[in-house]
């Protein structure tokens, strides 16, 4: 009832306001946009550059950016659940970090809970060891880790995190226990880049982005890319191509609260839309680097729950989630 | 360092080592729930054993201290504005919490700290304490895009 | 010199009226938010990011340059005047300039904080000119083994800030180390101490400890003994200006601080805070003045300040070299560089050198601008102190919970922030020292995580710590570090200066 009353009340302002301005109904939408991390961090950054967008290109009449940081996103999809029920103008970035740390934390509100809308871009993680290494190809590195899993030590991202998955799969993929991977979780890009051009650890793991400037300069060798196949600005084939069976991929998205209506969904739906096809979506992508992996609807709410699945699968197996 | 002729037992001092004797068990009983998960890695005990040692040597340190009387003098404590500075965080804290907006709870603390400083003009400081409130806001909300805590007279910028 | 060609070209792509400005505006934005308590460099950085989309690369690098310094600058100005370090690597700073002030000695503190800061930034911008690519060979090769080391001597070095008494001073520095192992543990995934309270899974903010502990700490004490002391601020008393003395005592102090500061911040893992601890206690010890330390030595100001600031520069060896952005401003200057098509890294001094040598030039712009900026500065920021003792004590409190709020809008963060208050207030009323708590919650977590590396690398051979030379030289220093103070005063025995 007050939902529909709710409903009523805008309108008769969208309607109010048509008639004022000439403008589209759509650009009368006033979006909040939630970063569940503080200000800087790789979800922040994907909210305001949302905003930018969405206000610039005149989707949205405006756009509010609020920060609530702490546990990988545990706090912030608690506060989507508990406090903005129904809010059909709110939004909340995430990406697949949080899949993992929802588990890891035990966090007593998942993601089922939420409104899937739309996933936005996707960064792949790269295999790299440094360039004086033995180790050639993907090839190379699985027979190491099937050799010795202890003897490989592998520097990432914190642990539970997307780098220590992916490493993870690997040695799985390889033919190797899982549990036995000799993974050292490094605090920011910069100390994991650092052990690895030292020579301090066998392999390196993280986003491409991280990698890019020194495997170009020849310091560091690519192994490969997570993706399914080579990526065109990449001269080495895909780990997968290279015949281990890997495939993951670090995305961000944004979900809606839940208890919000199917018109309100869909408006929603429609905004994103717009939003992955408008100029200024794409200029900010090409200036951050970030790769387009737009997808809606019935699809992304797939993708969700299939990461869901095989993110507790690998946690469970390396002892940070119990079954 | 000056002997005083009549070393009596603190009791406060005792007090403190208690604390830390407990400190010390709380670090040890929330190790014993952790898991070693690498093969290879030391583990997140090895840490906690130690802090948890080395505070019940410490509670046994400063046991001894408050035994002997080393602490130093104290003055005599006046209450009043430890509660006036307290209270006021608390108005703030509360006001955030239930999204009261952050202006009232500033303004607030504001005035009861200047109260616990021995000022007499409480709605005054309670003025000043608002236009701060407002000139900060303006300037995080406005200038560097921060989202503060926002209630009702928060939304009237 | 092949780097001196290279910077002449530079500082005439930096001296461009327009970079100026941008220097200039980049500057005081720094200053004003590094003032705030909780906002460092990063934040601004962070969010002045999409504005600066619309600018030329140069230009808004060269903003961000200044951002950087001045935020350096501006939070030592409130470590000294109101005990509220702006970022953790002011703590050092406020230990001896917070007491000069309260003496009326405000105006030579901030004064050889901005002079040593100048002379540290120059220093240490000049050291990034032409020991870049030698020294990111020896930052890269220091591995988690060394780091421990490292932590070693700067743990032995703590005991400077103890006060009178050991066992207050490690009870201190053990209630650090206690809340550097509340959170997630980063090597196993799994909260310690944490009591399933999301909001401590993030760590315990070295800010929000260093504020509470400080400056509402501070306020609550000396609230609760007004009856009994009276707290006399003087805003000056003697000169406002350095005197012969200070400079005498400060120039030596700055230098050391620089040799501190640079290359520990040129470590990818080594940050700002340990080289400011190492300052202050080379300080207290070679100091001819030991008895005002505690009080408001000038070297104890003087020390860290250098080293902080050189720090800053040391930052930025890695991430032009290498691109390795190693603190959280230095990343988002990376994301900076990025956002123009720019990969920081081994081939930017060859594909962008405009760009570089314009950026080092302007720092050393930047940094005669804080220093031009900031000493006549000095006579009204010492002012402050003229302001009523109830308003500047209730305007610090709202300072130091806005600045809680406003990097992270949650009530749990404002009752951390009081509950370290609270225990501030307990510790200067029992006579605890303060400093050893923050030193604690700094140190131990990068102690813990850097041995638990060495140790899986080396799959669990304890040997790996004496195998490395730079681990081994390093634990050795820690070990003579230790001993030294006992020999001296067996020795100081005999001349019968102890008392």
């Amino acid at each position: 009832m007050t939902q529909f009353r709710k409903g009523l009340w805008r309108s008769a302002i969208a309607a109010a306001a048509m008639a004022g301005f000439v403008t589209s109904a759509a650009a009368q939408m006033e979006l909040k946009i939630m970063a569940p991390a503080a200000p800087g961090g790789g979800w922040d950054q994907t909210a305001r550059s949302m905003q930018q967008a969405l206000t610039q290109s005149g989707i949205a009449k405006s756009v509010q950016v609020t920060n609530v940081p702490g546990a990988g996103g545990s706090i912030g999809i608690a506060q989507l659940v508990n406090n903005s029920k129904g809010d059909g103008n709110q939004l909340m970035v995430m990406g697949y970090v949080m899949v993992g740390a929802l588990l890891t934390n035990k966090s007593p509100v998942t993601l089922d809970q939420t409104t899937p809308i739309a996933r936005l871009t996707t960064e792949y993680e790269a295999i790299v060891v440094p360039a004086d290494s033995p180790i050639k190809n993907a090839k190379d590195l699985a027979a190491a880790i099937k050799a010795d899993p202890a003897k490989v030590t592998w520097a990432g991202g914190s642990a539970g995190g997307v780098d220590h998955i992916a490493a993870a799969l690997f040695a799985k993929a390889a033919g190797a226990d899982p549990t036995k991977i000799n993974y050292i979780p490094f605090s920011g890009g910069g100390e994991a880049l650092a052990a690895i051009l030292g020579g301090k650890v066998t392999a390196g793991i993280s986003g491409y982005g991280e990698f890019e400037s020194q495997v170009k300069a020849g310091k560091l060798r690519l192994i490969g890319l997570t993706s399914a196949t080579k990526t065109p600005n990449v001269d080495v084939p895909s780990i997968k191509e290279q015949g281990v069976d890997l495939e993951i991929a670090n995305w961000r998205a944004v979900v809606a609260p839940p208890g919000i209506s199917a018109d309100q969904k869909k408006a929603l739906t429609e905004a994103m839309d717009k939003l992955a096809q408008s100029k200024e979506w794409q200029e900010i992508l090409k200036a951050k680097g970030w790769e387009n992996a737009y997808i809606s609807g019935d699809a992304f709410t797939k993708i969700l729950a299939d990461e869901q699945a095989r993110t507790k699968e690998v946690l469970t197996a390396v002892g940070l989630v119990k079954s | 360092m000056t002997t005083s002729p009549q070393r009596r037992i603190d009791v406060a001092g005792l007090v403190i080592a208690l604390i830390l004797f407990v400190l010390a068990g709380v670090v040890w009983w929330d190790m014993t729930k952790l898991q070693i998960l690498s093969p290879y890695d030391l583990g997140p005990k090895v840490m906690p054993i130690i802090v948890s040692g080395a505070l019940a040597l410490l509670a046994i340190g400063n046991a001894i201290g408050a035994l002997r009387g080393d602490l130093p003098a104290r003055d005599h404590l006046d209450w009043k504005p430890i509660i006036l500075i307290l209270g006021g965080l608390a108005c703030l804290i509360i006001l955030i919490a239930i999204g009261g907006g952050f202006m009232i709870g500033t303004a607030i603390l504001f005035a009861t700290t200047s109260a616990a400083f021995g000022r007499r003009a409480f709605l005054t400081d309670l003025l000043i304490g608002a236009v701060i409130a407002v000139f900060i806001y303006l300037l995080f909300a406005k200038l560097l895009t921060l989202s503060l805590p926002a209630g009702p007279l928060e939304r009237l910028f | 010199m092949e780097a001196f060609a290279s910077l002449a070209d530079g500082l005439t792509v930096a001296i461009q009226p327009m970079n100026l400005l941008f220097a200039l505006i980049g500057v005081l934005l720094g200053t004003a938010v590094g003032v705030l308590p909780g906002i460092g460099p990063a934040l601004t950085v962070a969010l002045l990011l999409p504005i600066t989309f619309k600018l030329d690369p140069g230009g808004s690098i060269i903003m961000f340059a200044g951002i950087y310094y001045g935020g350096m600058y501006g939070g030592s100005t409130t470590a000294i005047l109101i005990n509220t370090p702006g970022e953790s690597a002011s703590m050092a700073t406020a230990l001896e300039g917070n007491k000069m002030a309260k003496a009326g000695r405000g105006g030579p503190a901030l004064a050889t904080s901005a002079i040593g800061s100048f002379v540290a930034g120059t220093f240490a911008t000049l050291g990034l000119t032409f020991l870049a690519p030698y020294l990111v060979d020896i930052a890269v090769s220091f591995g988690p083994e060394d780091y421990f080391a490292l932590m070693c001597v700067a743990f032995v070095t703590v005991s400077a800030t103890f006060g009178d008494s050991p066992v207050r001073g490690l009870t201190s520095l053990a209630l650090g180390l206690l809340l550097g192992l509340v959170g997630i543990d980063i090597l196993s995934g799994q909260s310690r101490l944490s009591f399933g309270i999301p909001e401590l899974y993030d760590n315990v903010e070295v800010t929000t400890l260093a504020v509470g502990l400080f400056a509402v700490g501070e306020a609550l004490y000396v609230a609760s003994r007004r009856h009994v002391h009276e707290e006399k601020l003087e805003a000056v008393r003697g000169s406002l200006w350095m005197t012969r003395e200070d400079w005498k005592r400060s120039w030596k102090p700055w230098l050391r601080g620089t040799a501190f500061g640079f290359p520990i911040g040129a470590l990818p893992a080594g940050g700002a805070e340990i080289p400011t601890f190492l300052s202050y206690s080379t300080e207290k010890r070679l100091t001819k003045h030991p008895e005002e330390f505690g009080k408001g030595a000038i070297e104890g100001v003087a020390g860290p300040e250098a080293a902080n600031n050189a720090a800053a520069a040391g930052t930025l060896v890695p991430l032009l070299t290498l691109g390795l952005p190693t603190s959280a401003t230095a990343a988002m200057m990376l994301a900076g560089f990025q956002q123009y098509g720019l990969n920081p890294g081994p081939l930017l001094f060859a594909d962008q050198p405009k760009l570089v040598w314009g950026l080092i030039a302007s720092l050393f712009i930047a940094n005669a601008m804080l220093l031009v900026l900031n000493l006549p500065l000095v006579g009204l920021w010492v002012r402050l102190l003229k302001i009523p003792q109830p308003w500047l004590y209730a305007g610090i409190l709202v300072f130091a919970t806005m600045g809680t709020i406003a990097a992270n809008p949650s009530p749990v963060e404002l009752i951390m922030l009081t509950v370290f208050g609270v225990l501030g207030f307990l510790m200067r009323r029992f006579d605890f020292p303060i400093a050893p708590v923050v030193v604690g919650l700094i140190l131990g977590p990068i102690a813990e995580s850097q041995l638990r590396r060495a140790l899986s690398i080396s799959l669990g051979d304890p040997m790996v710590l004496l195998q490395s030379p730079i681990s081994a030289t390093l634990l050795i220093i820690a070990l003579l570090a230790l001993i030294a103070p006992f020999v001296l005063k067996g020795l100081g025995r005999f001349k019968a200066v102890e008392d």
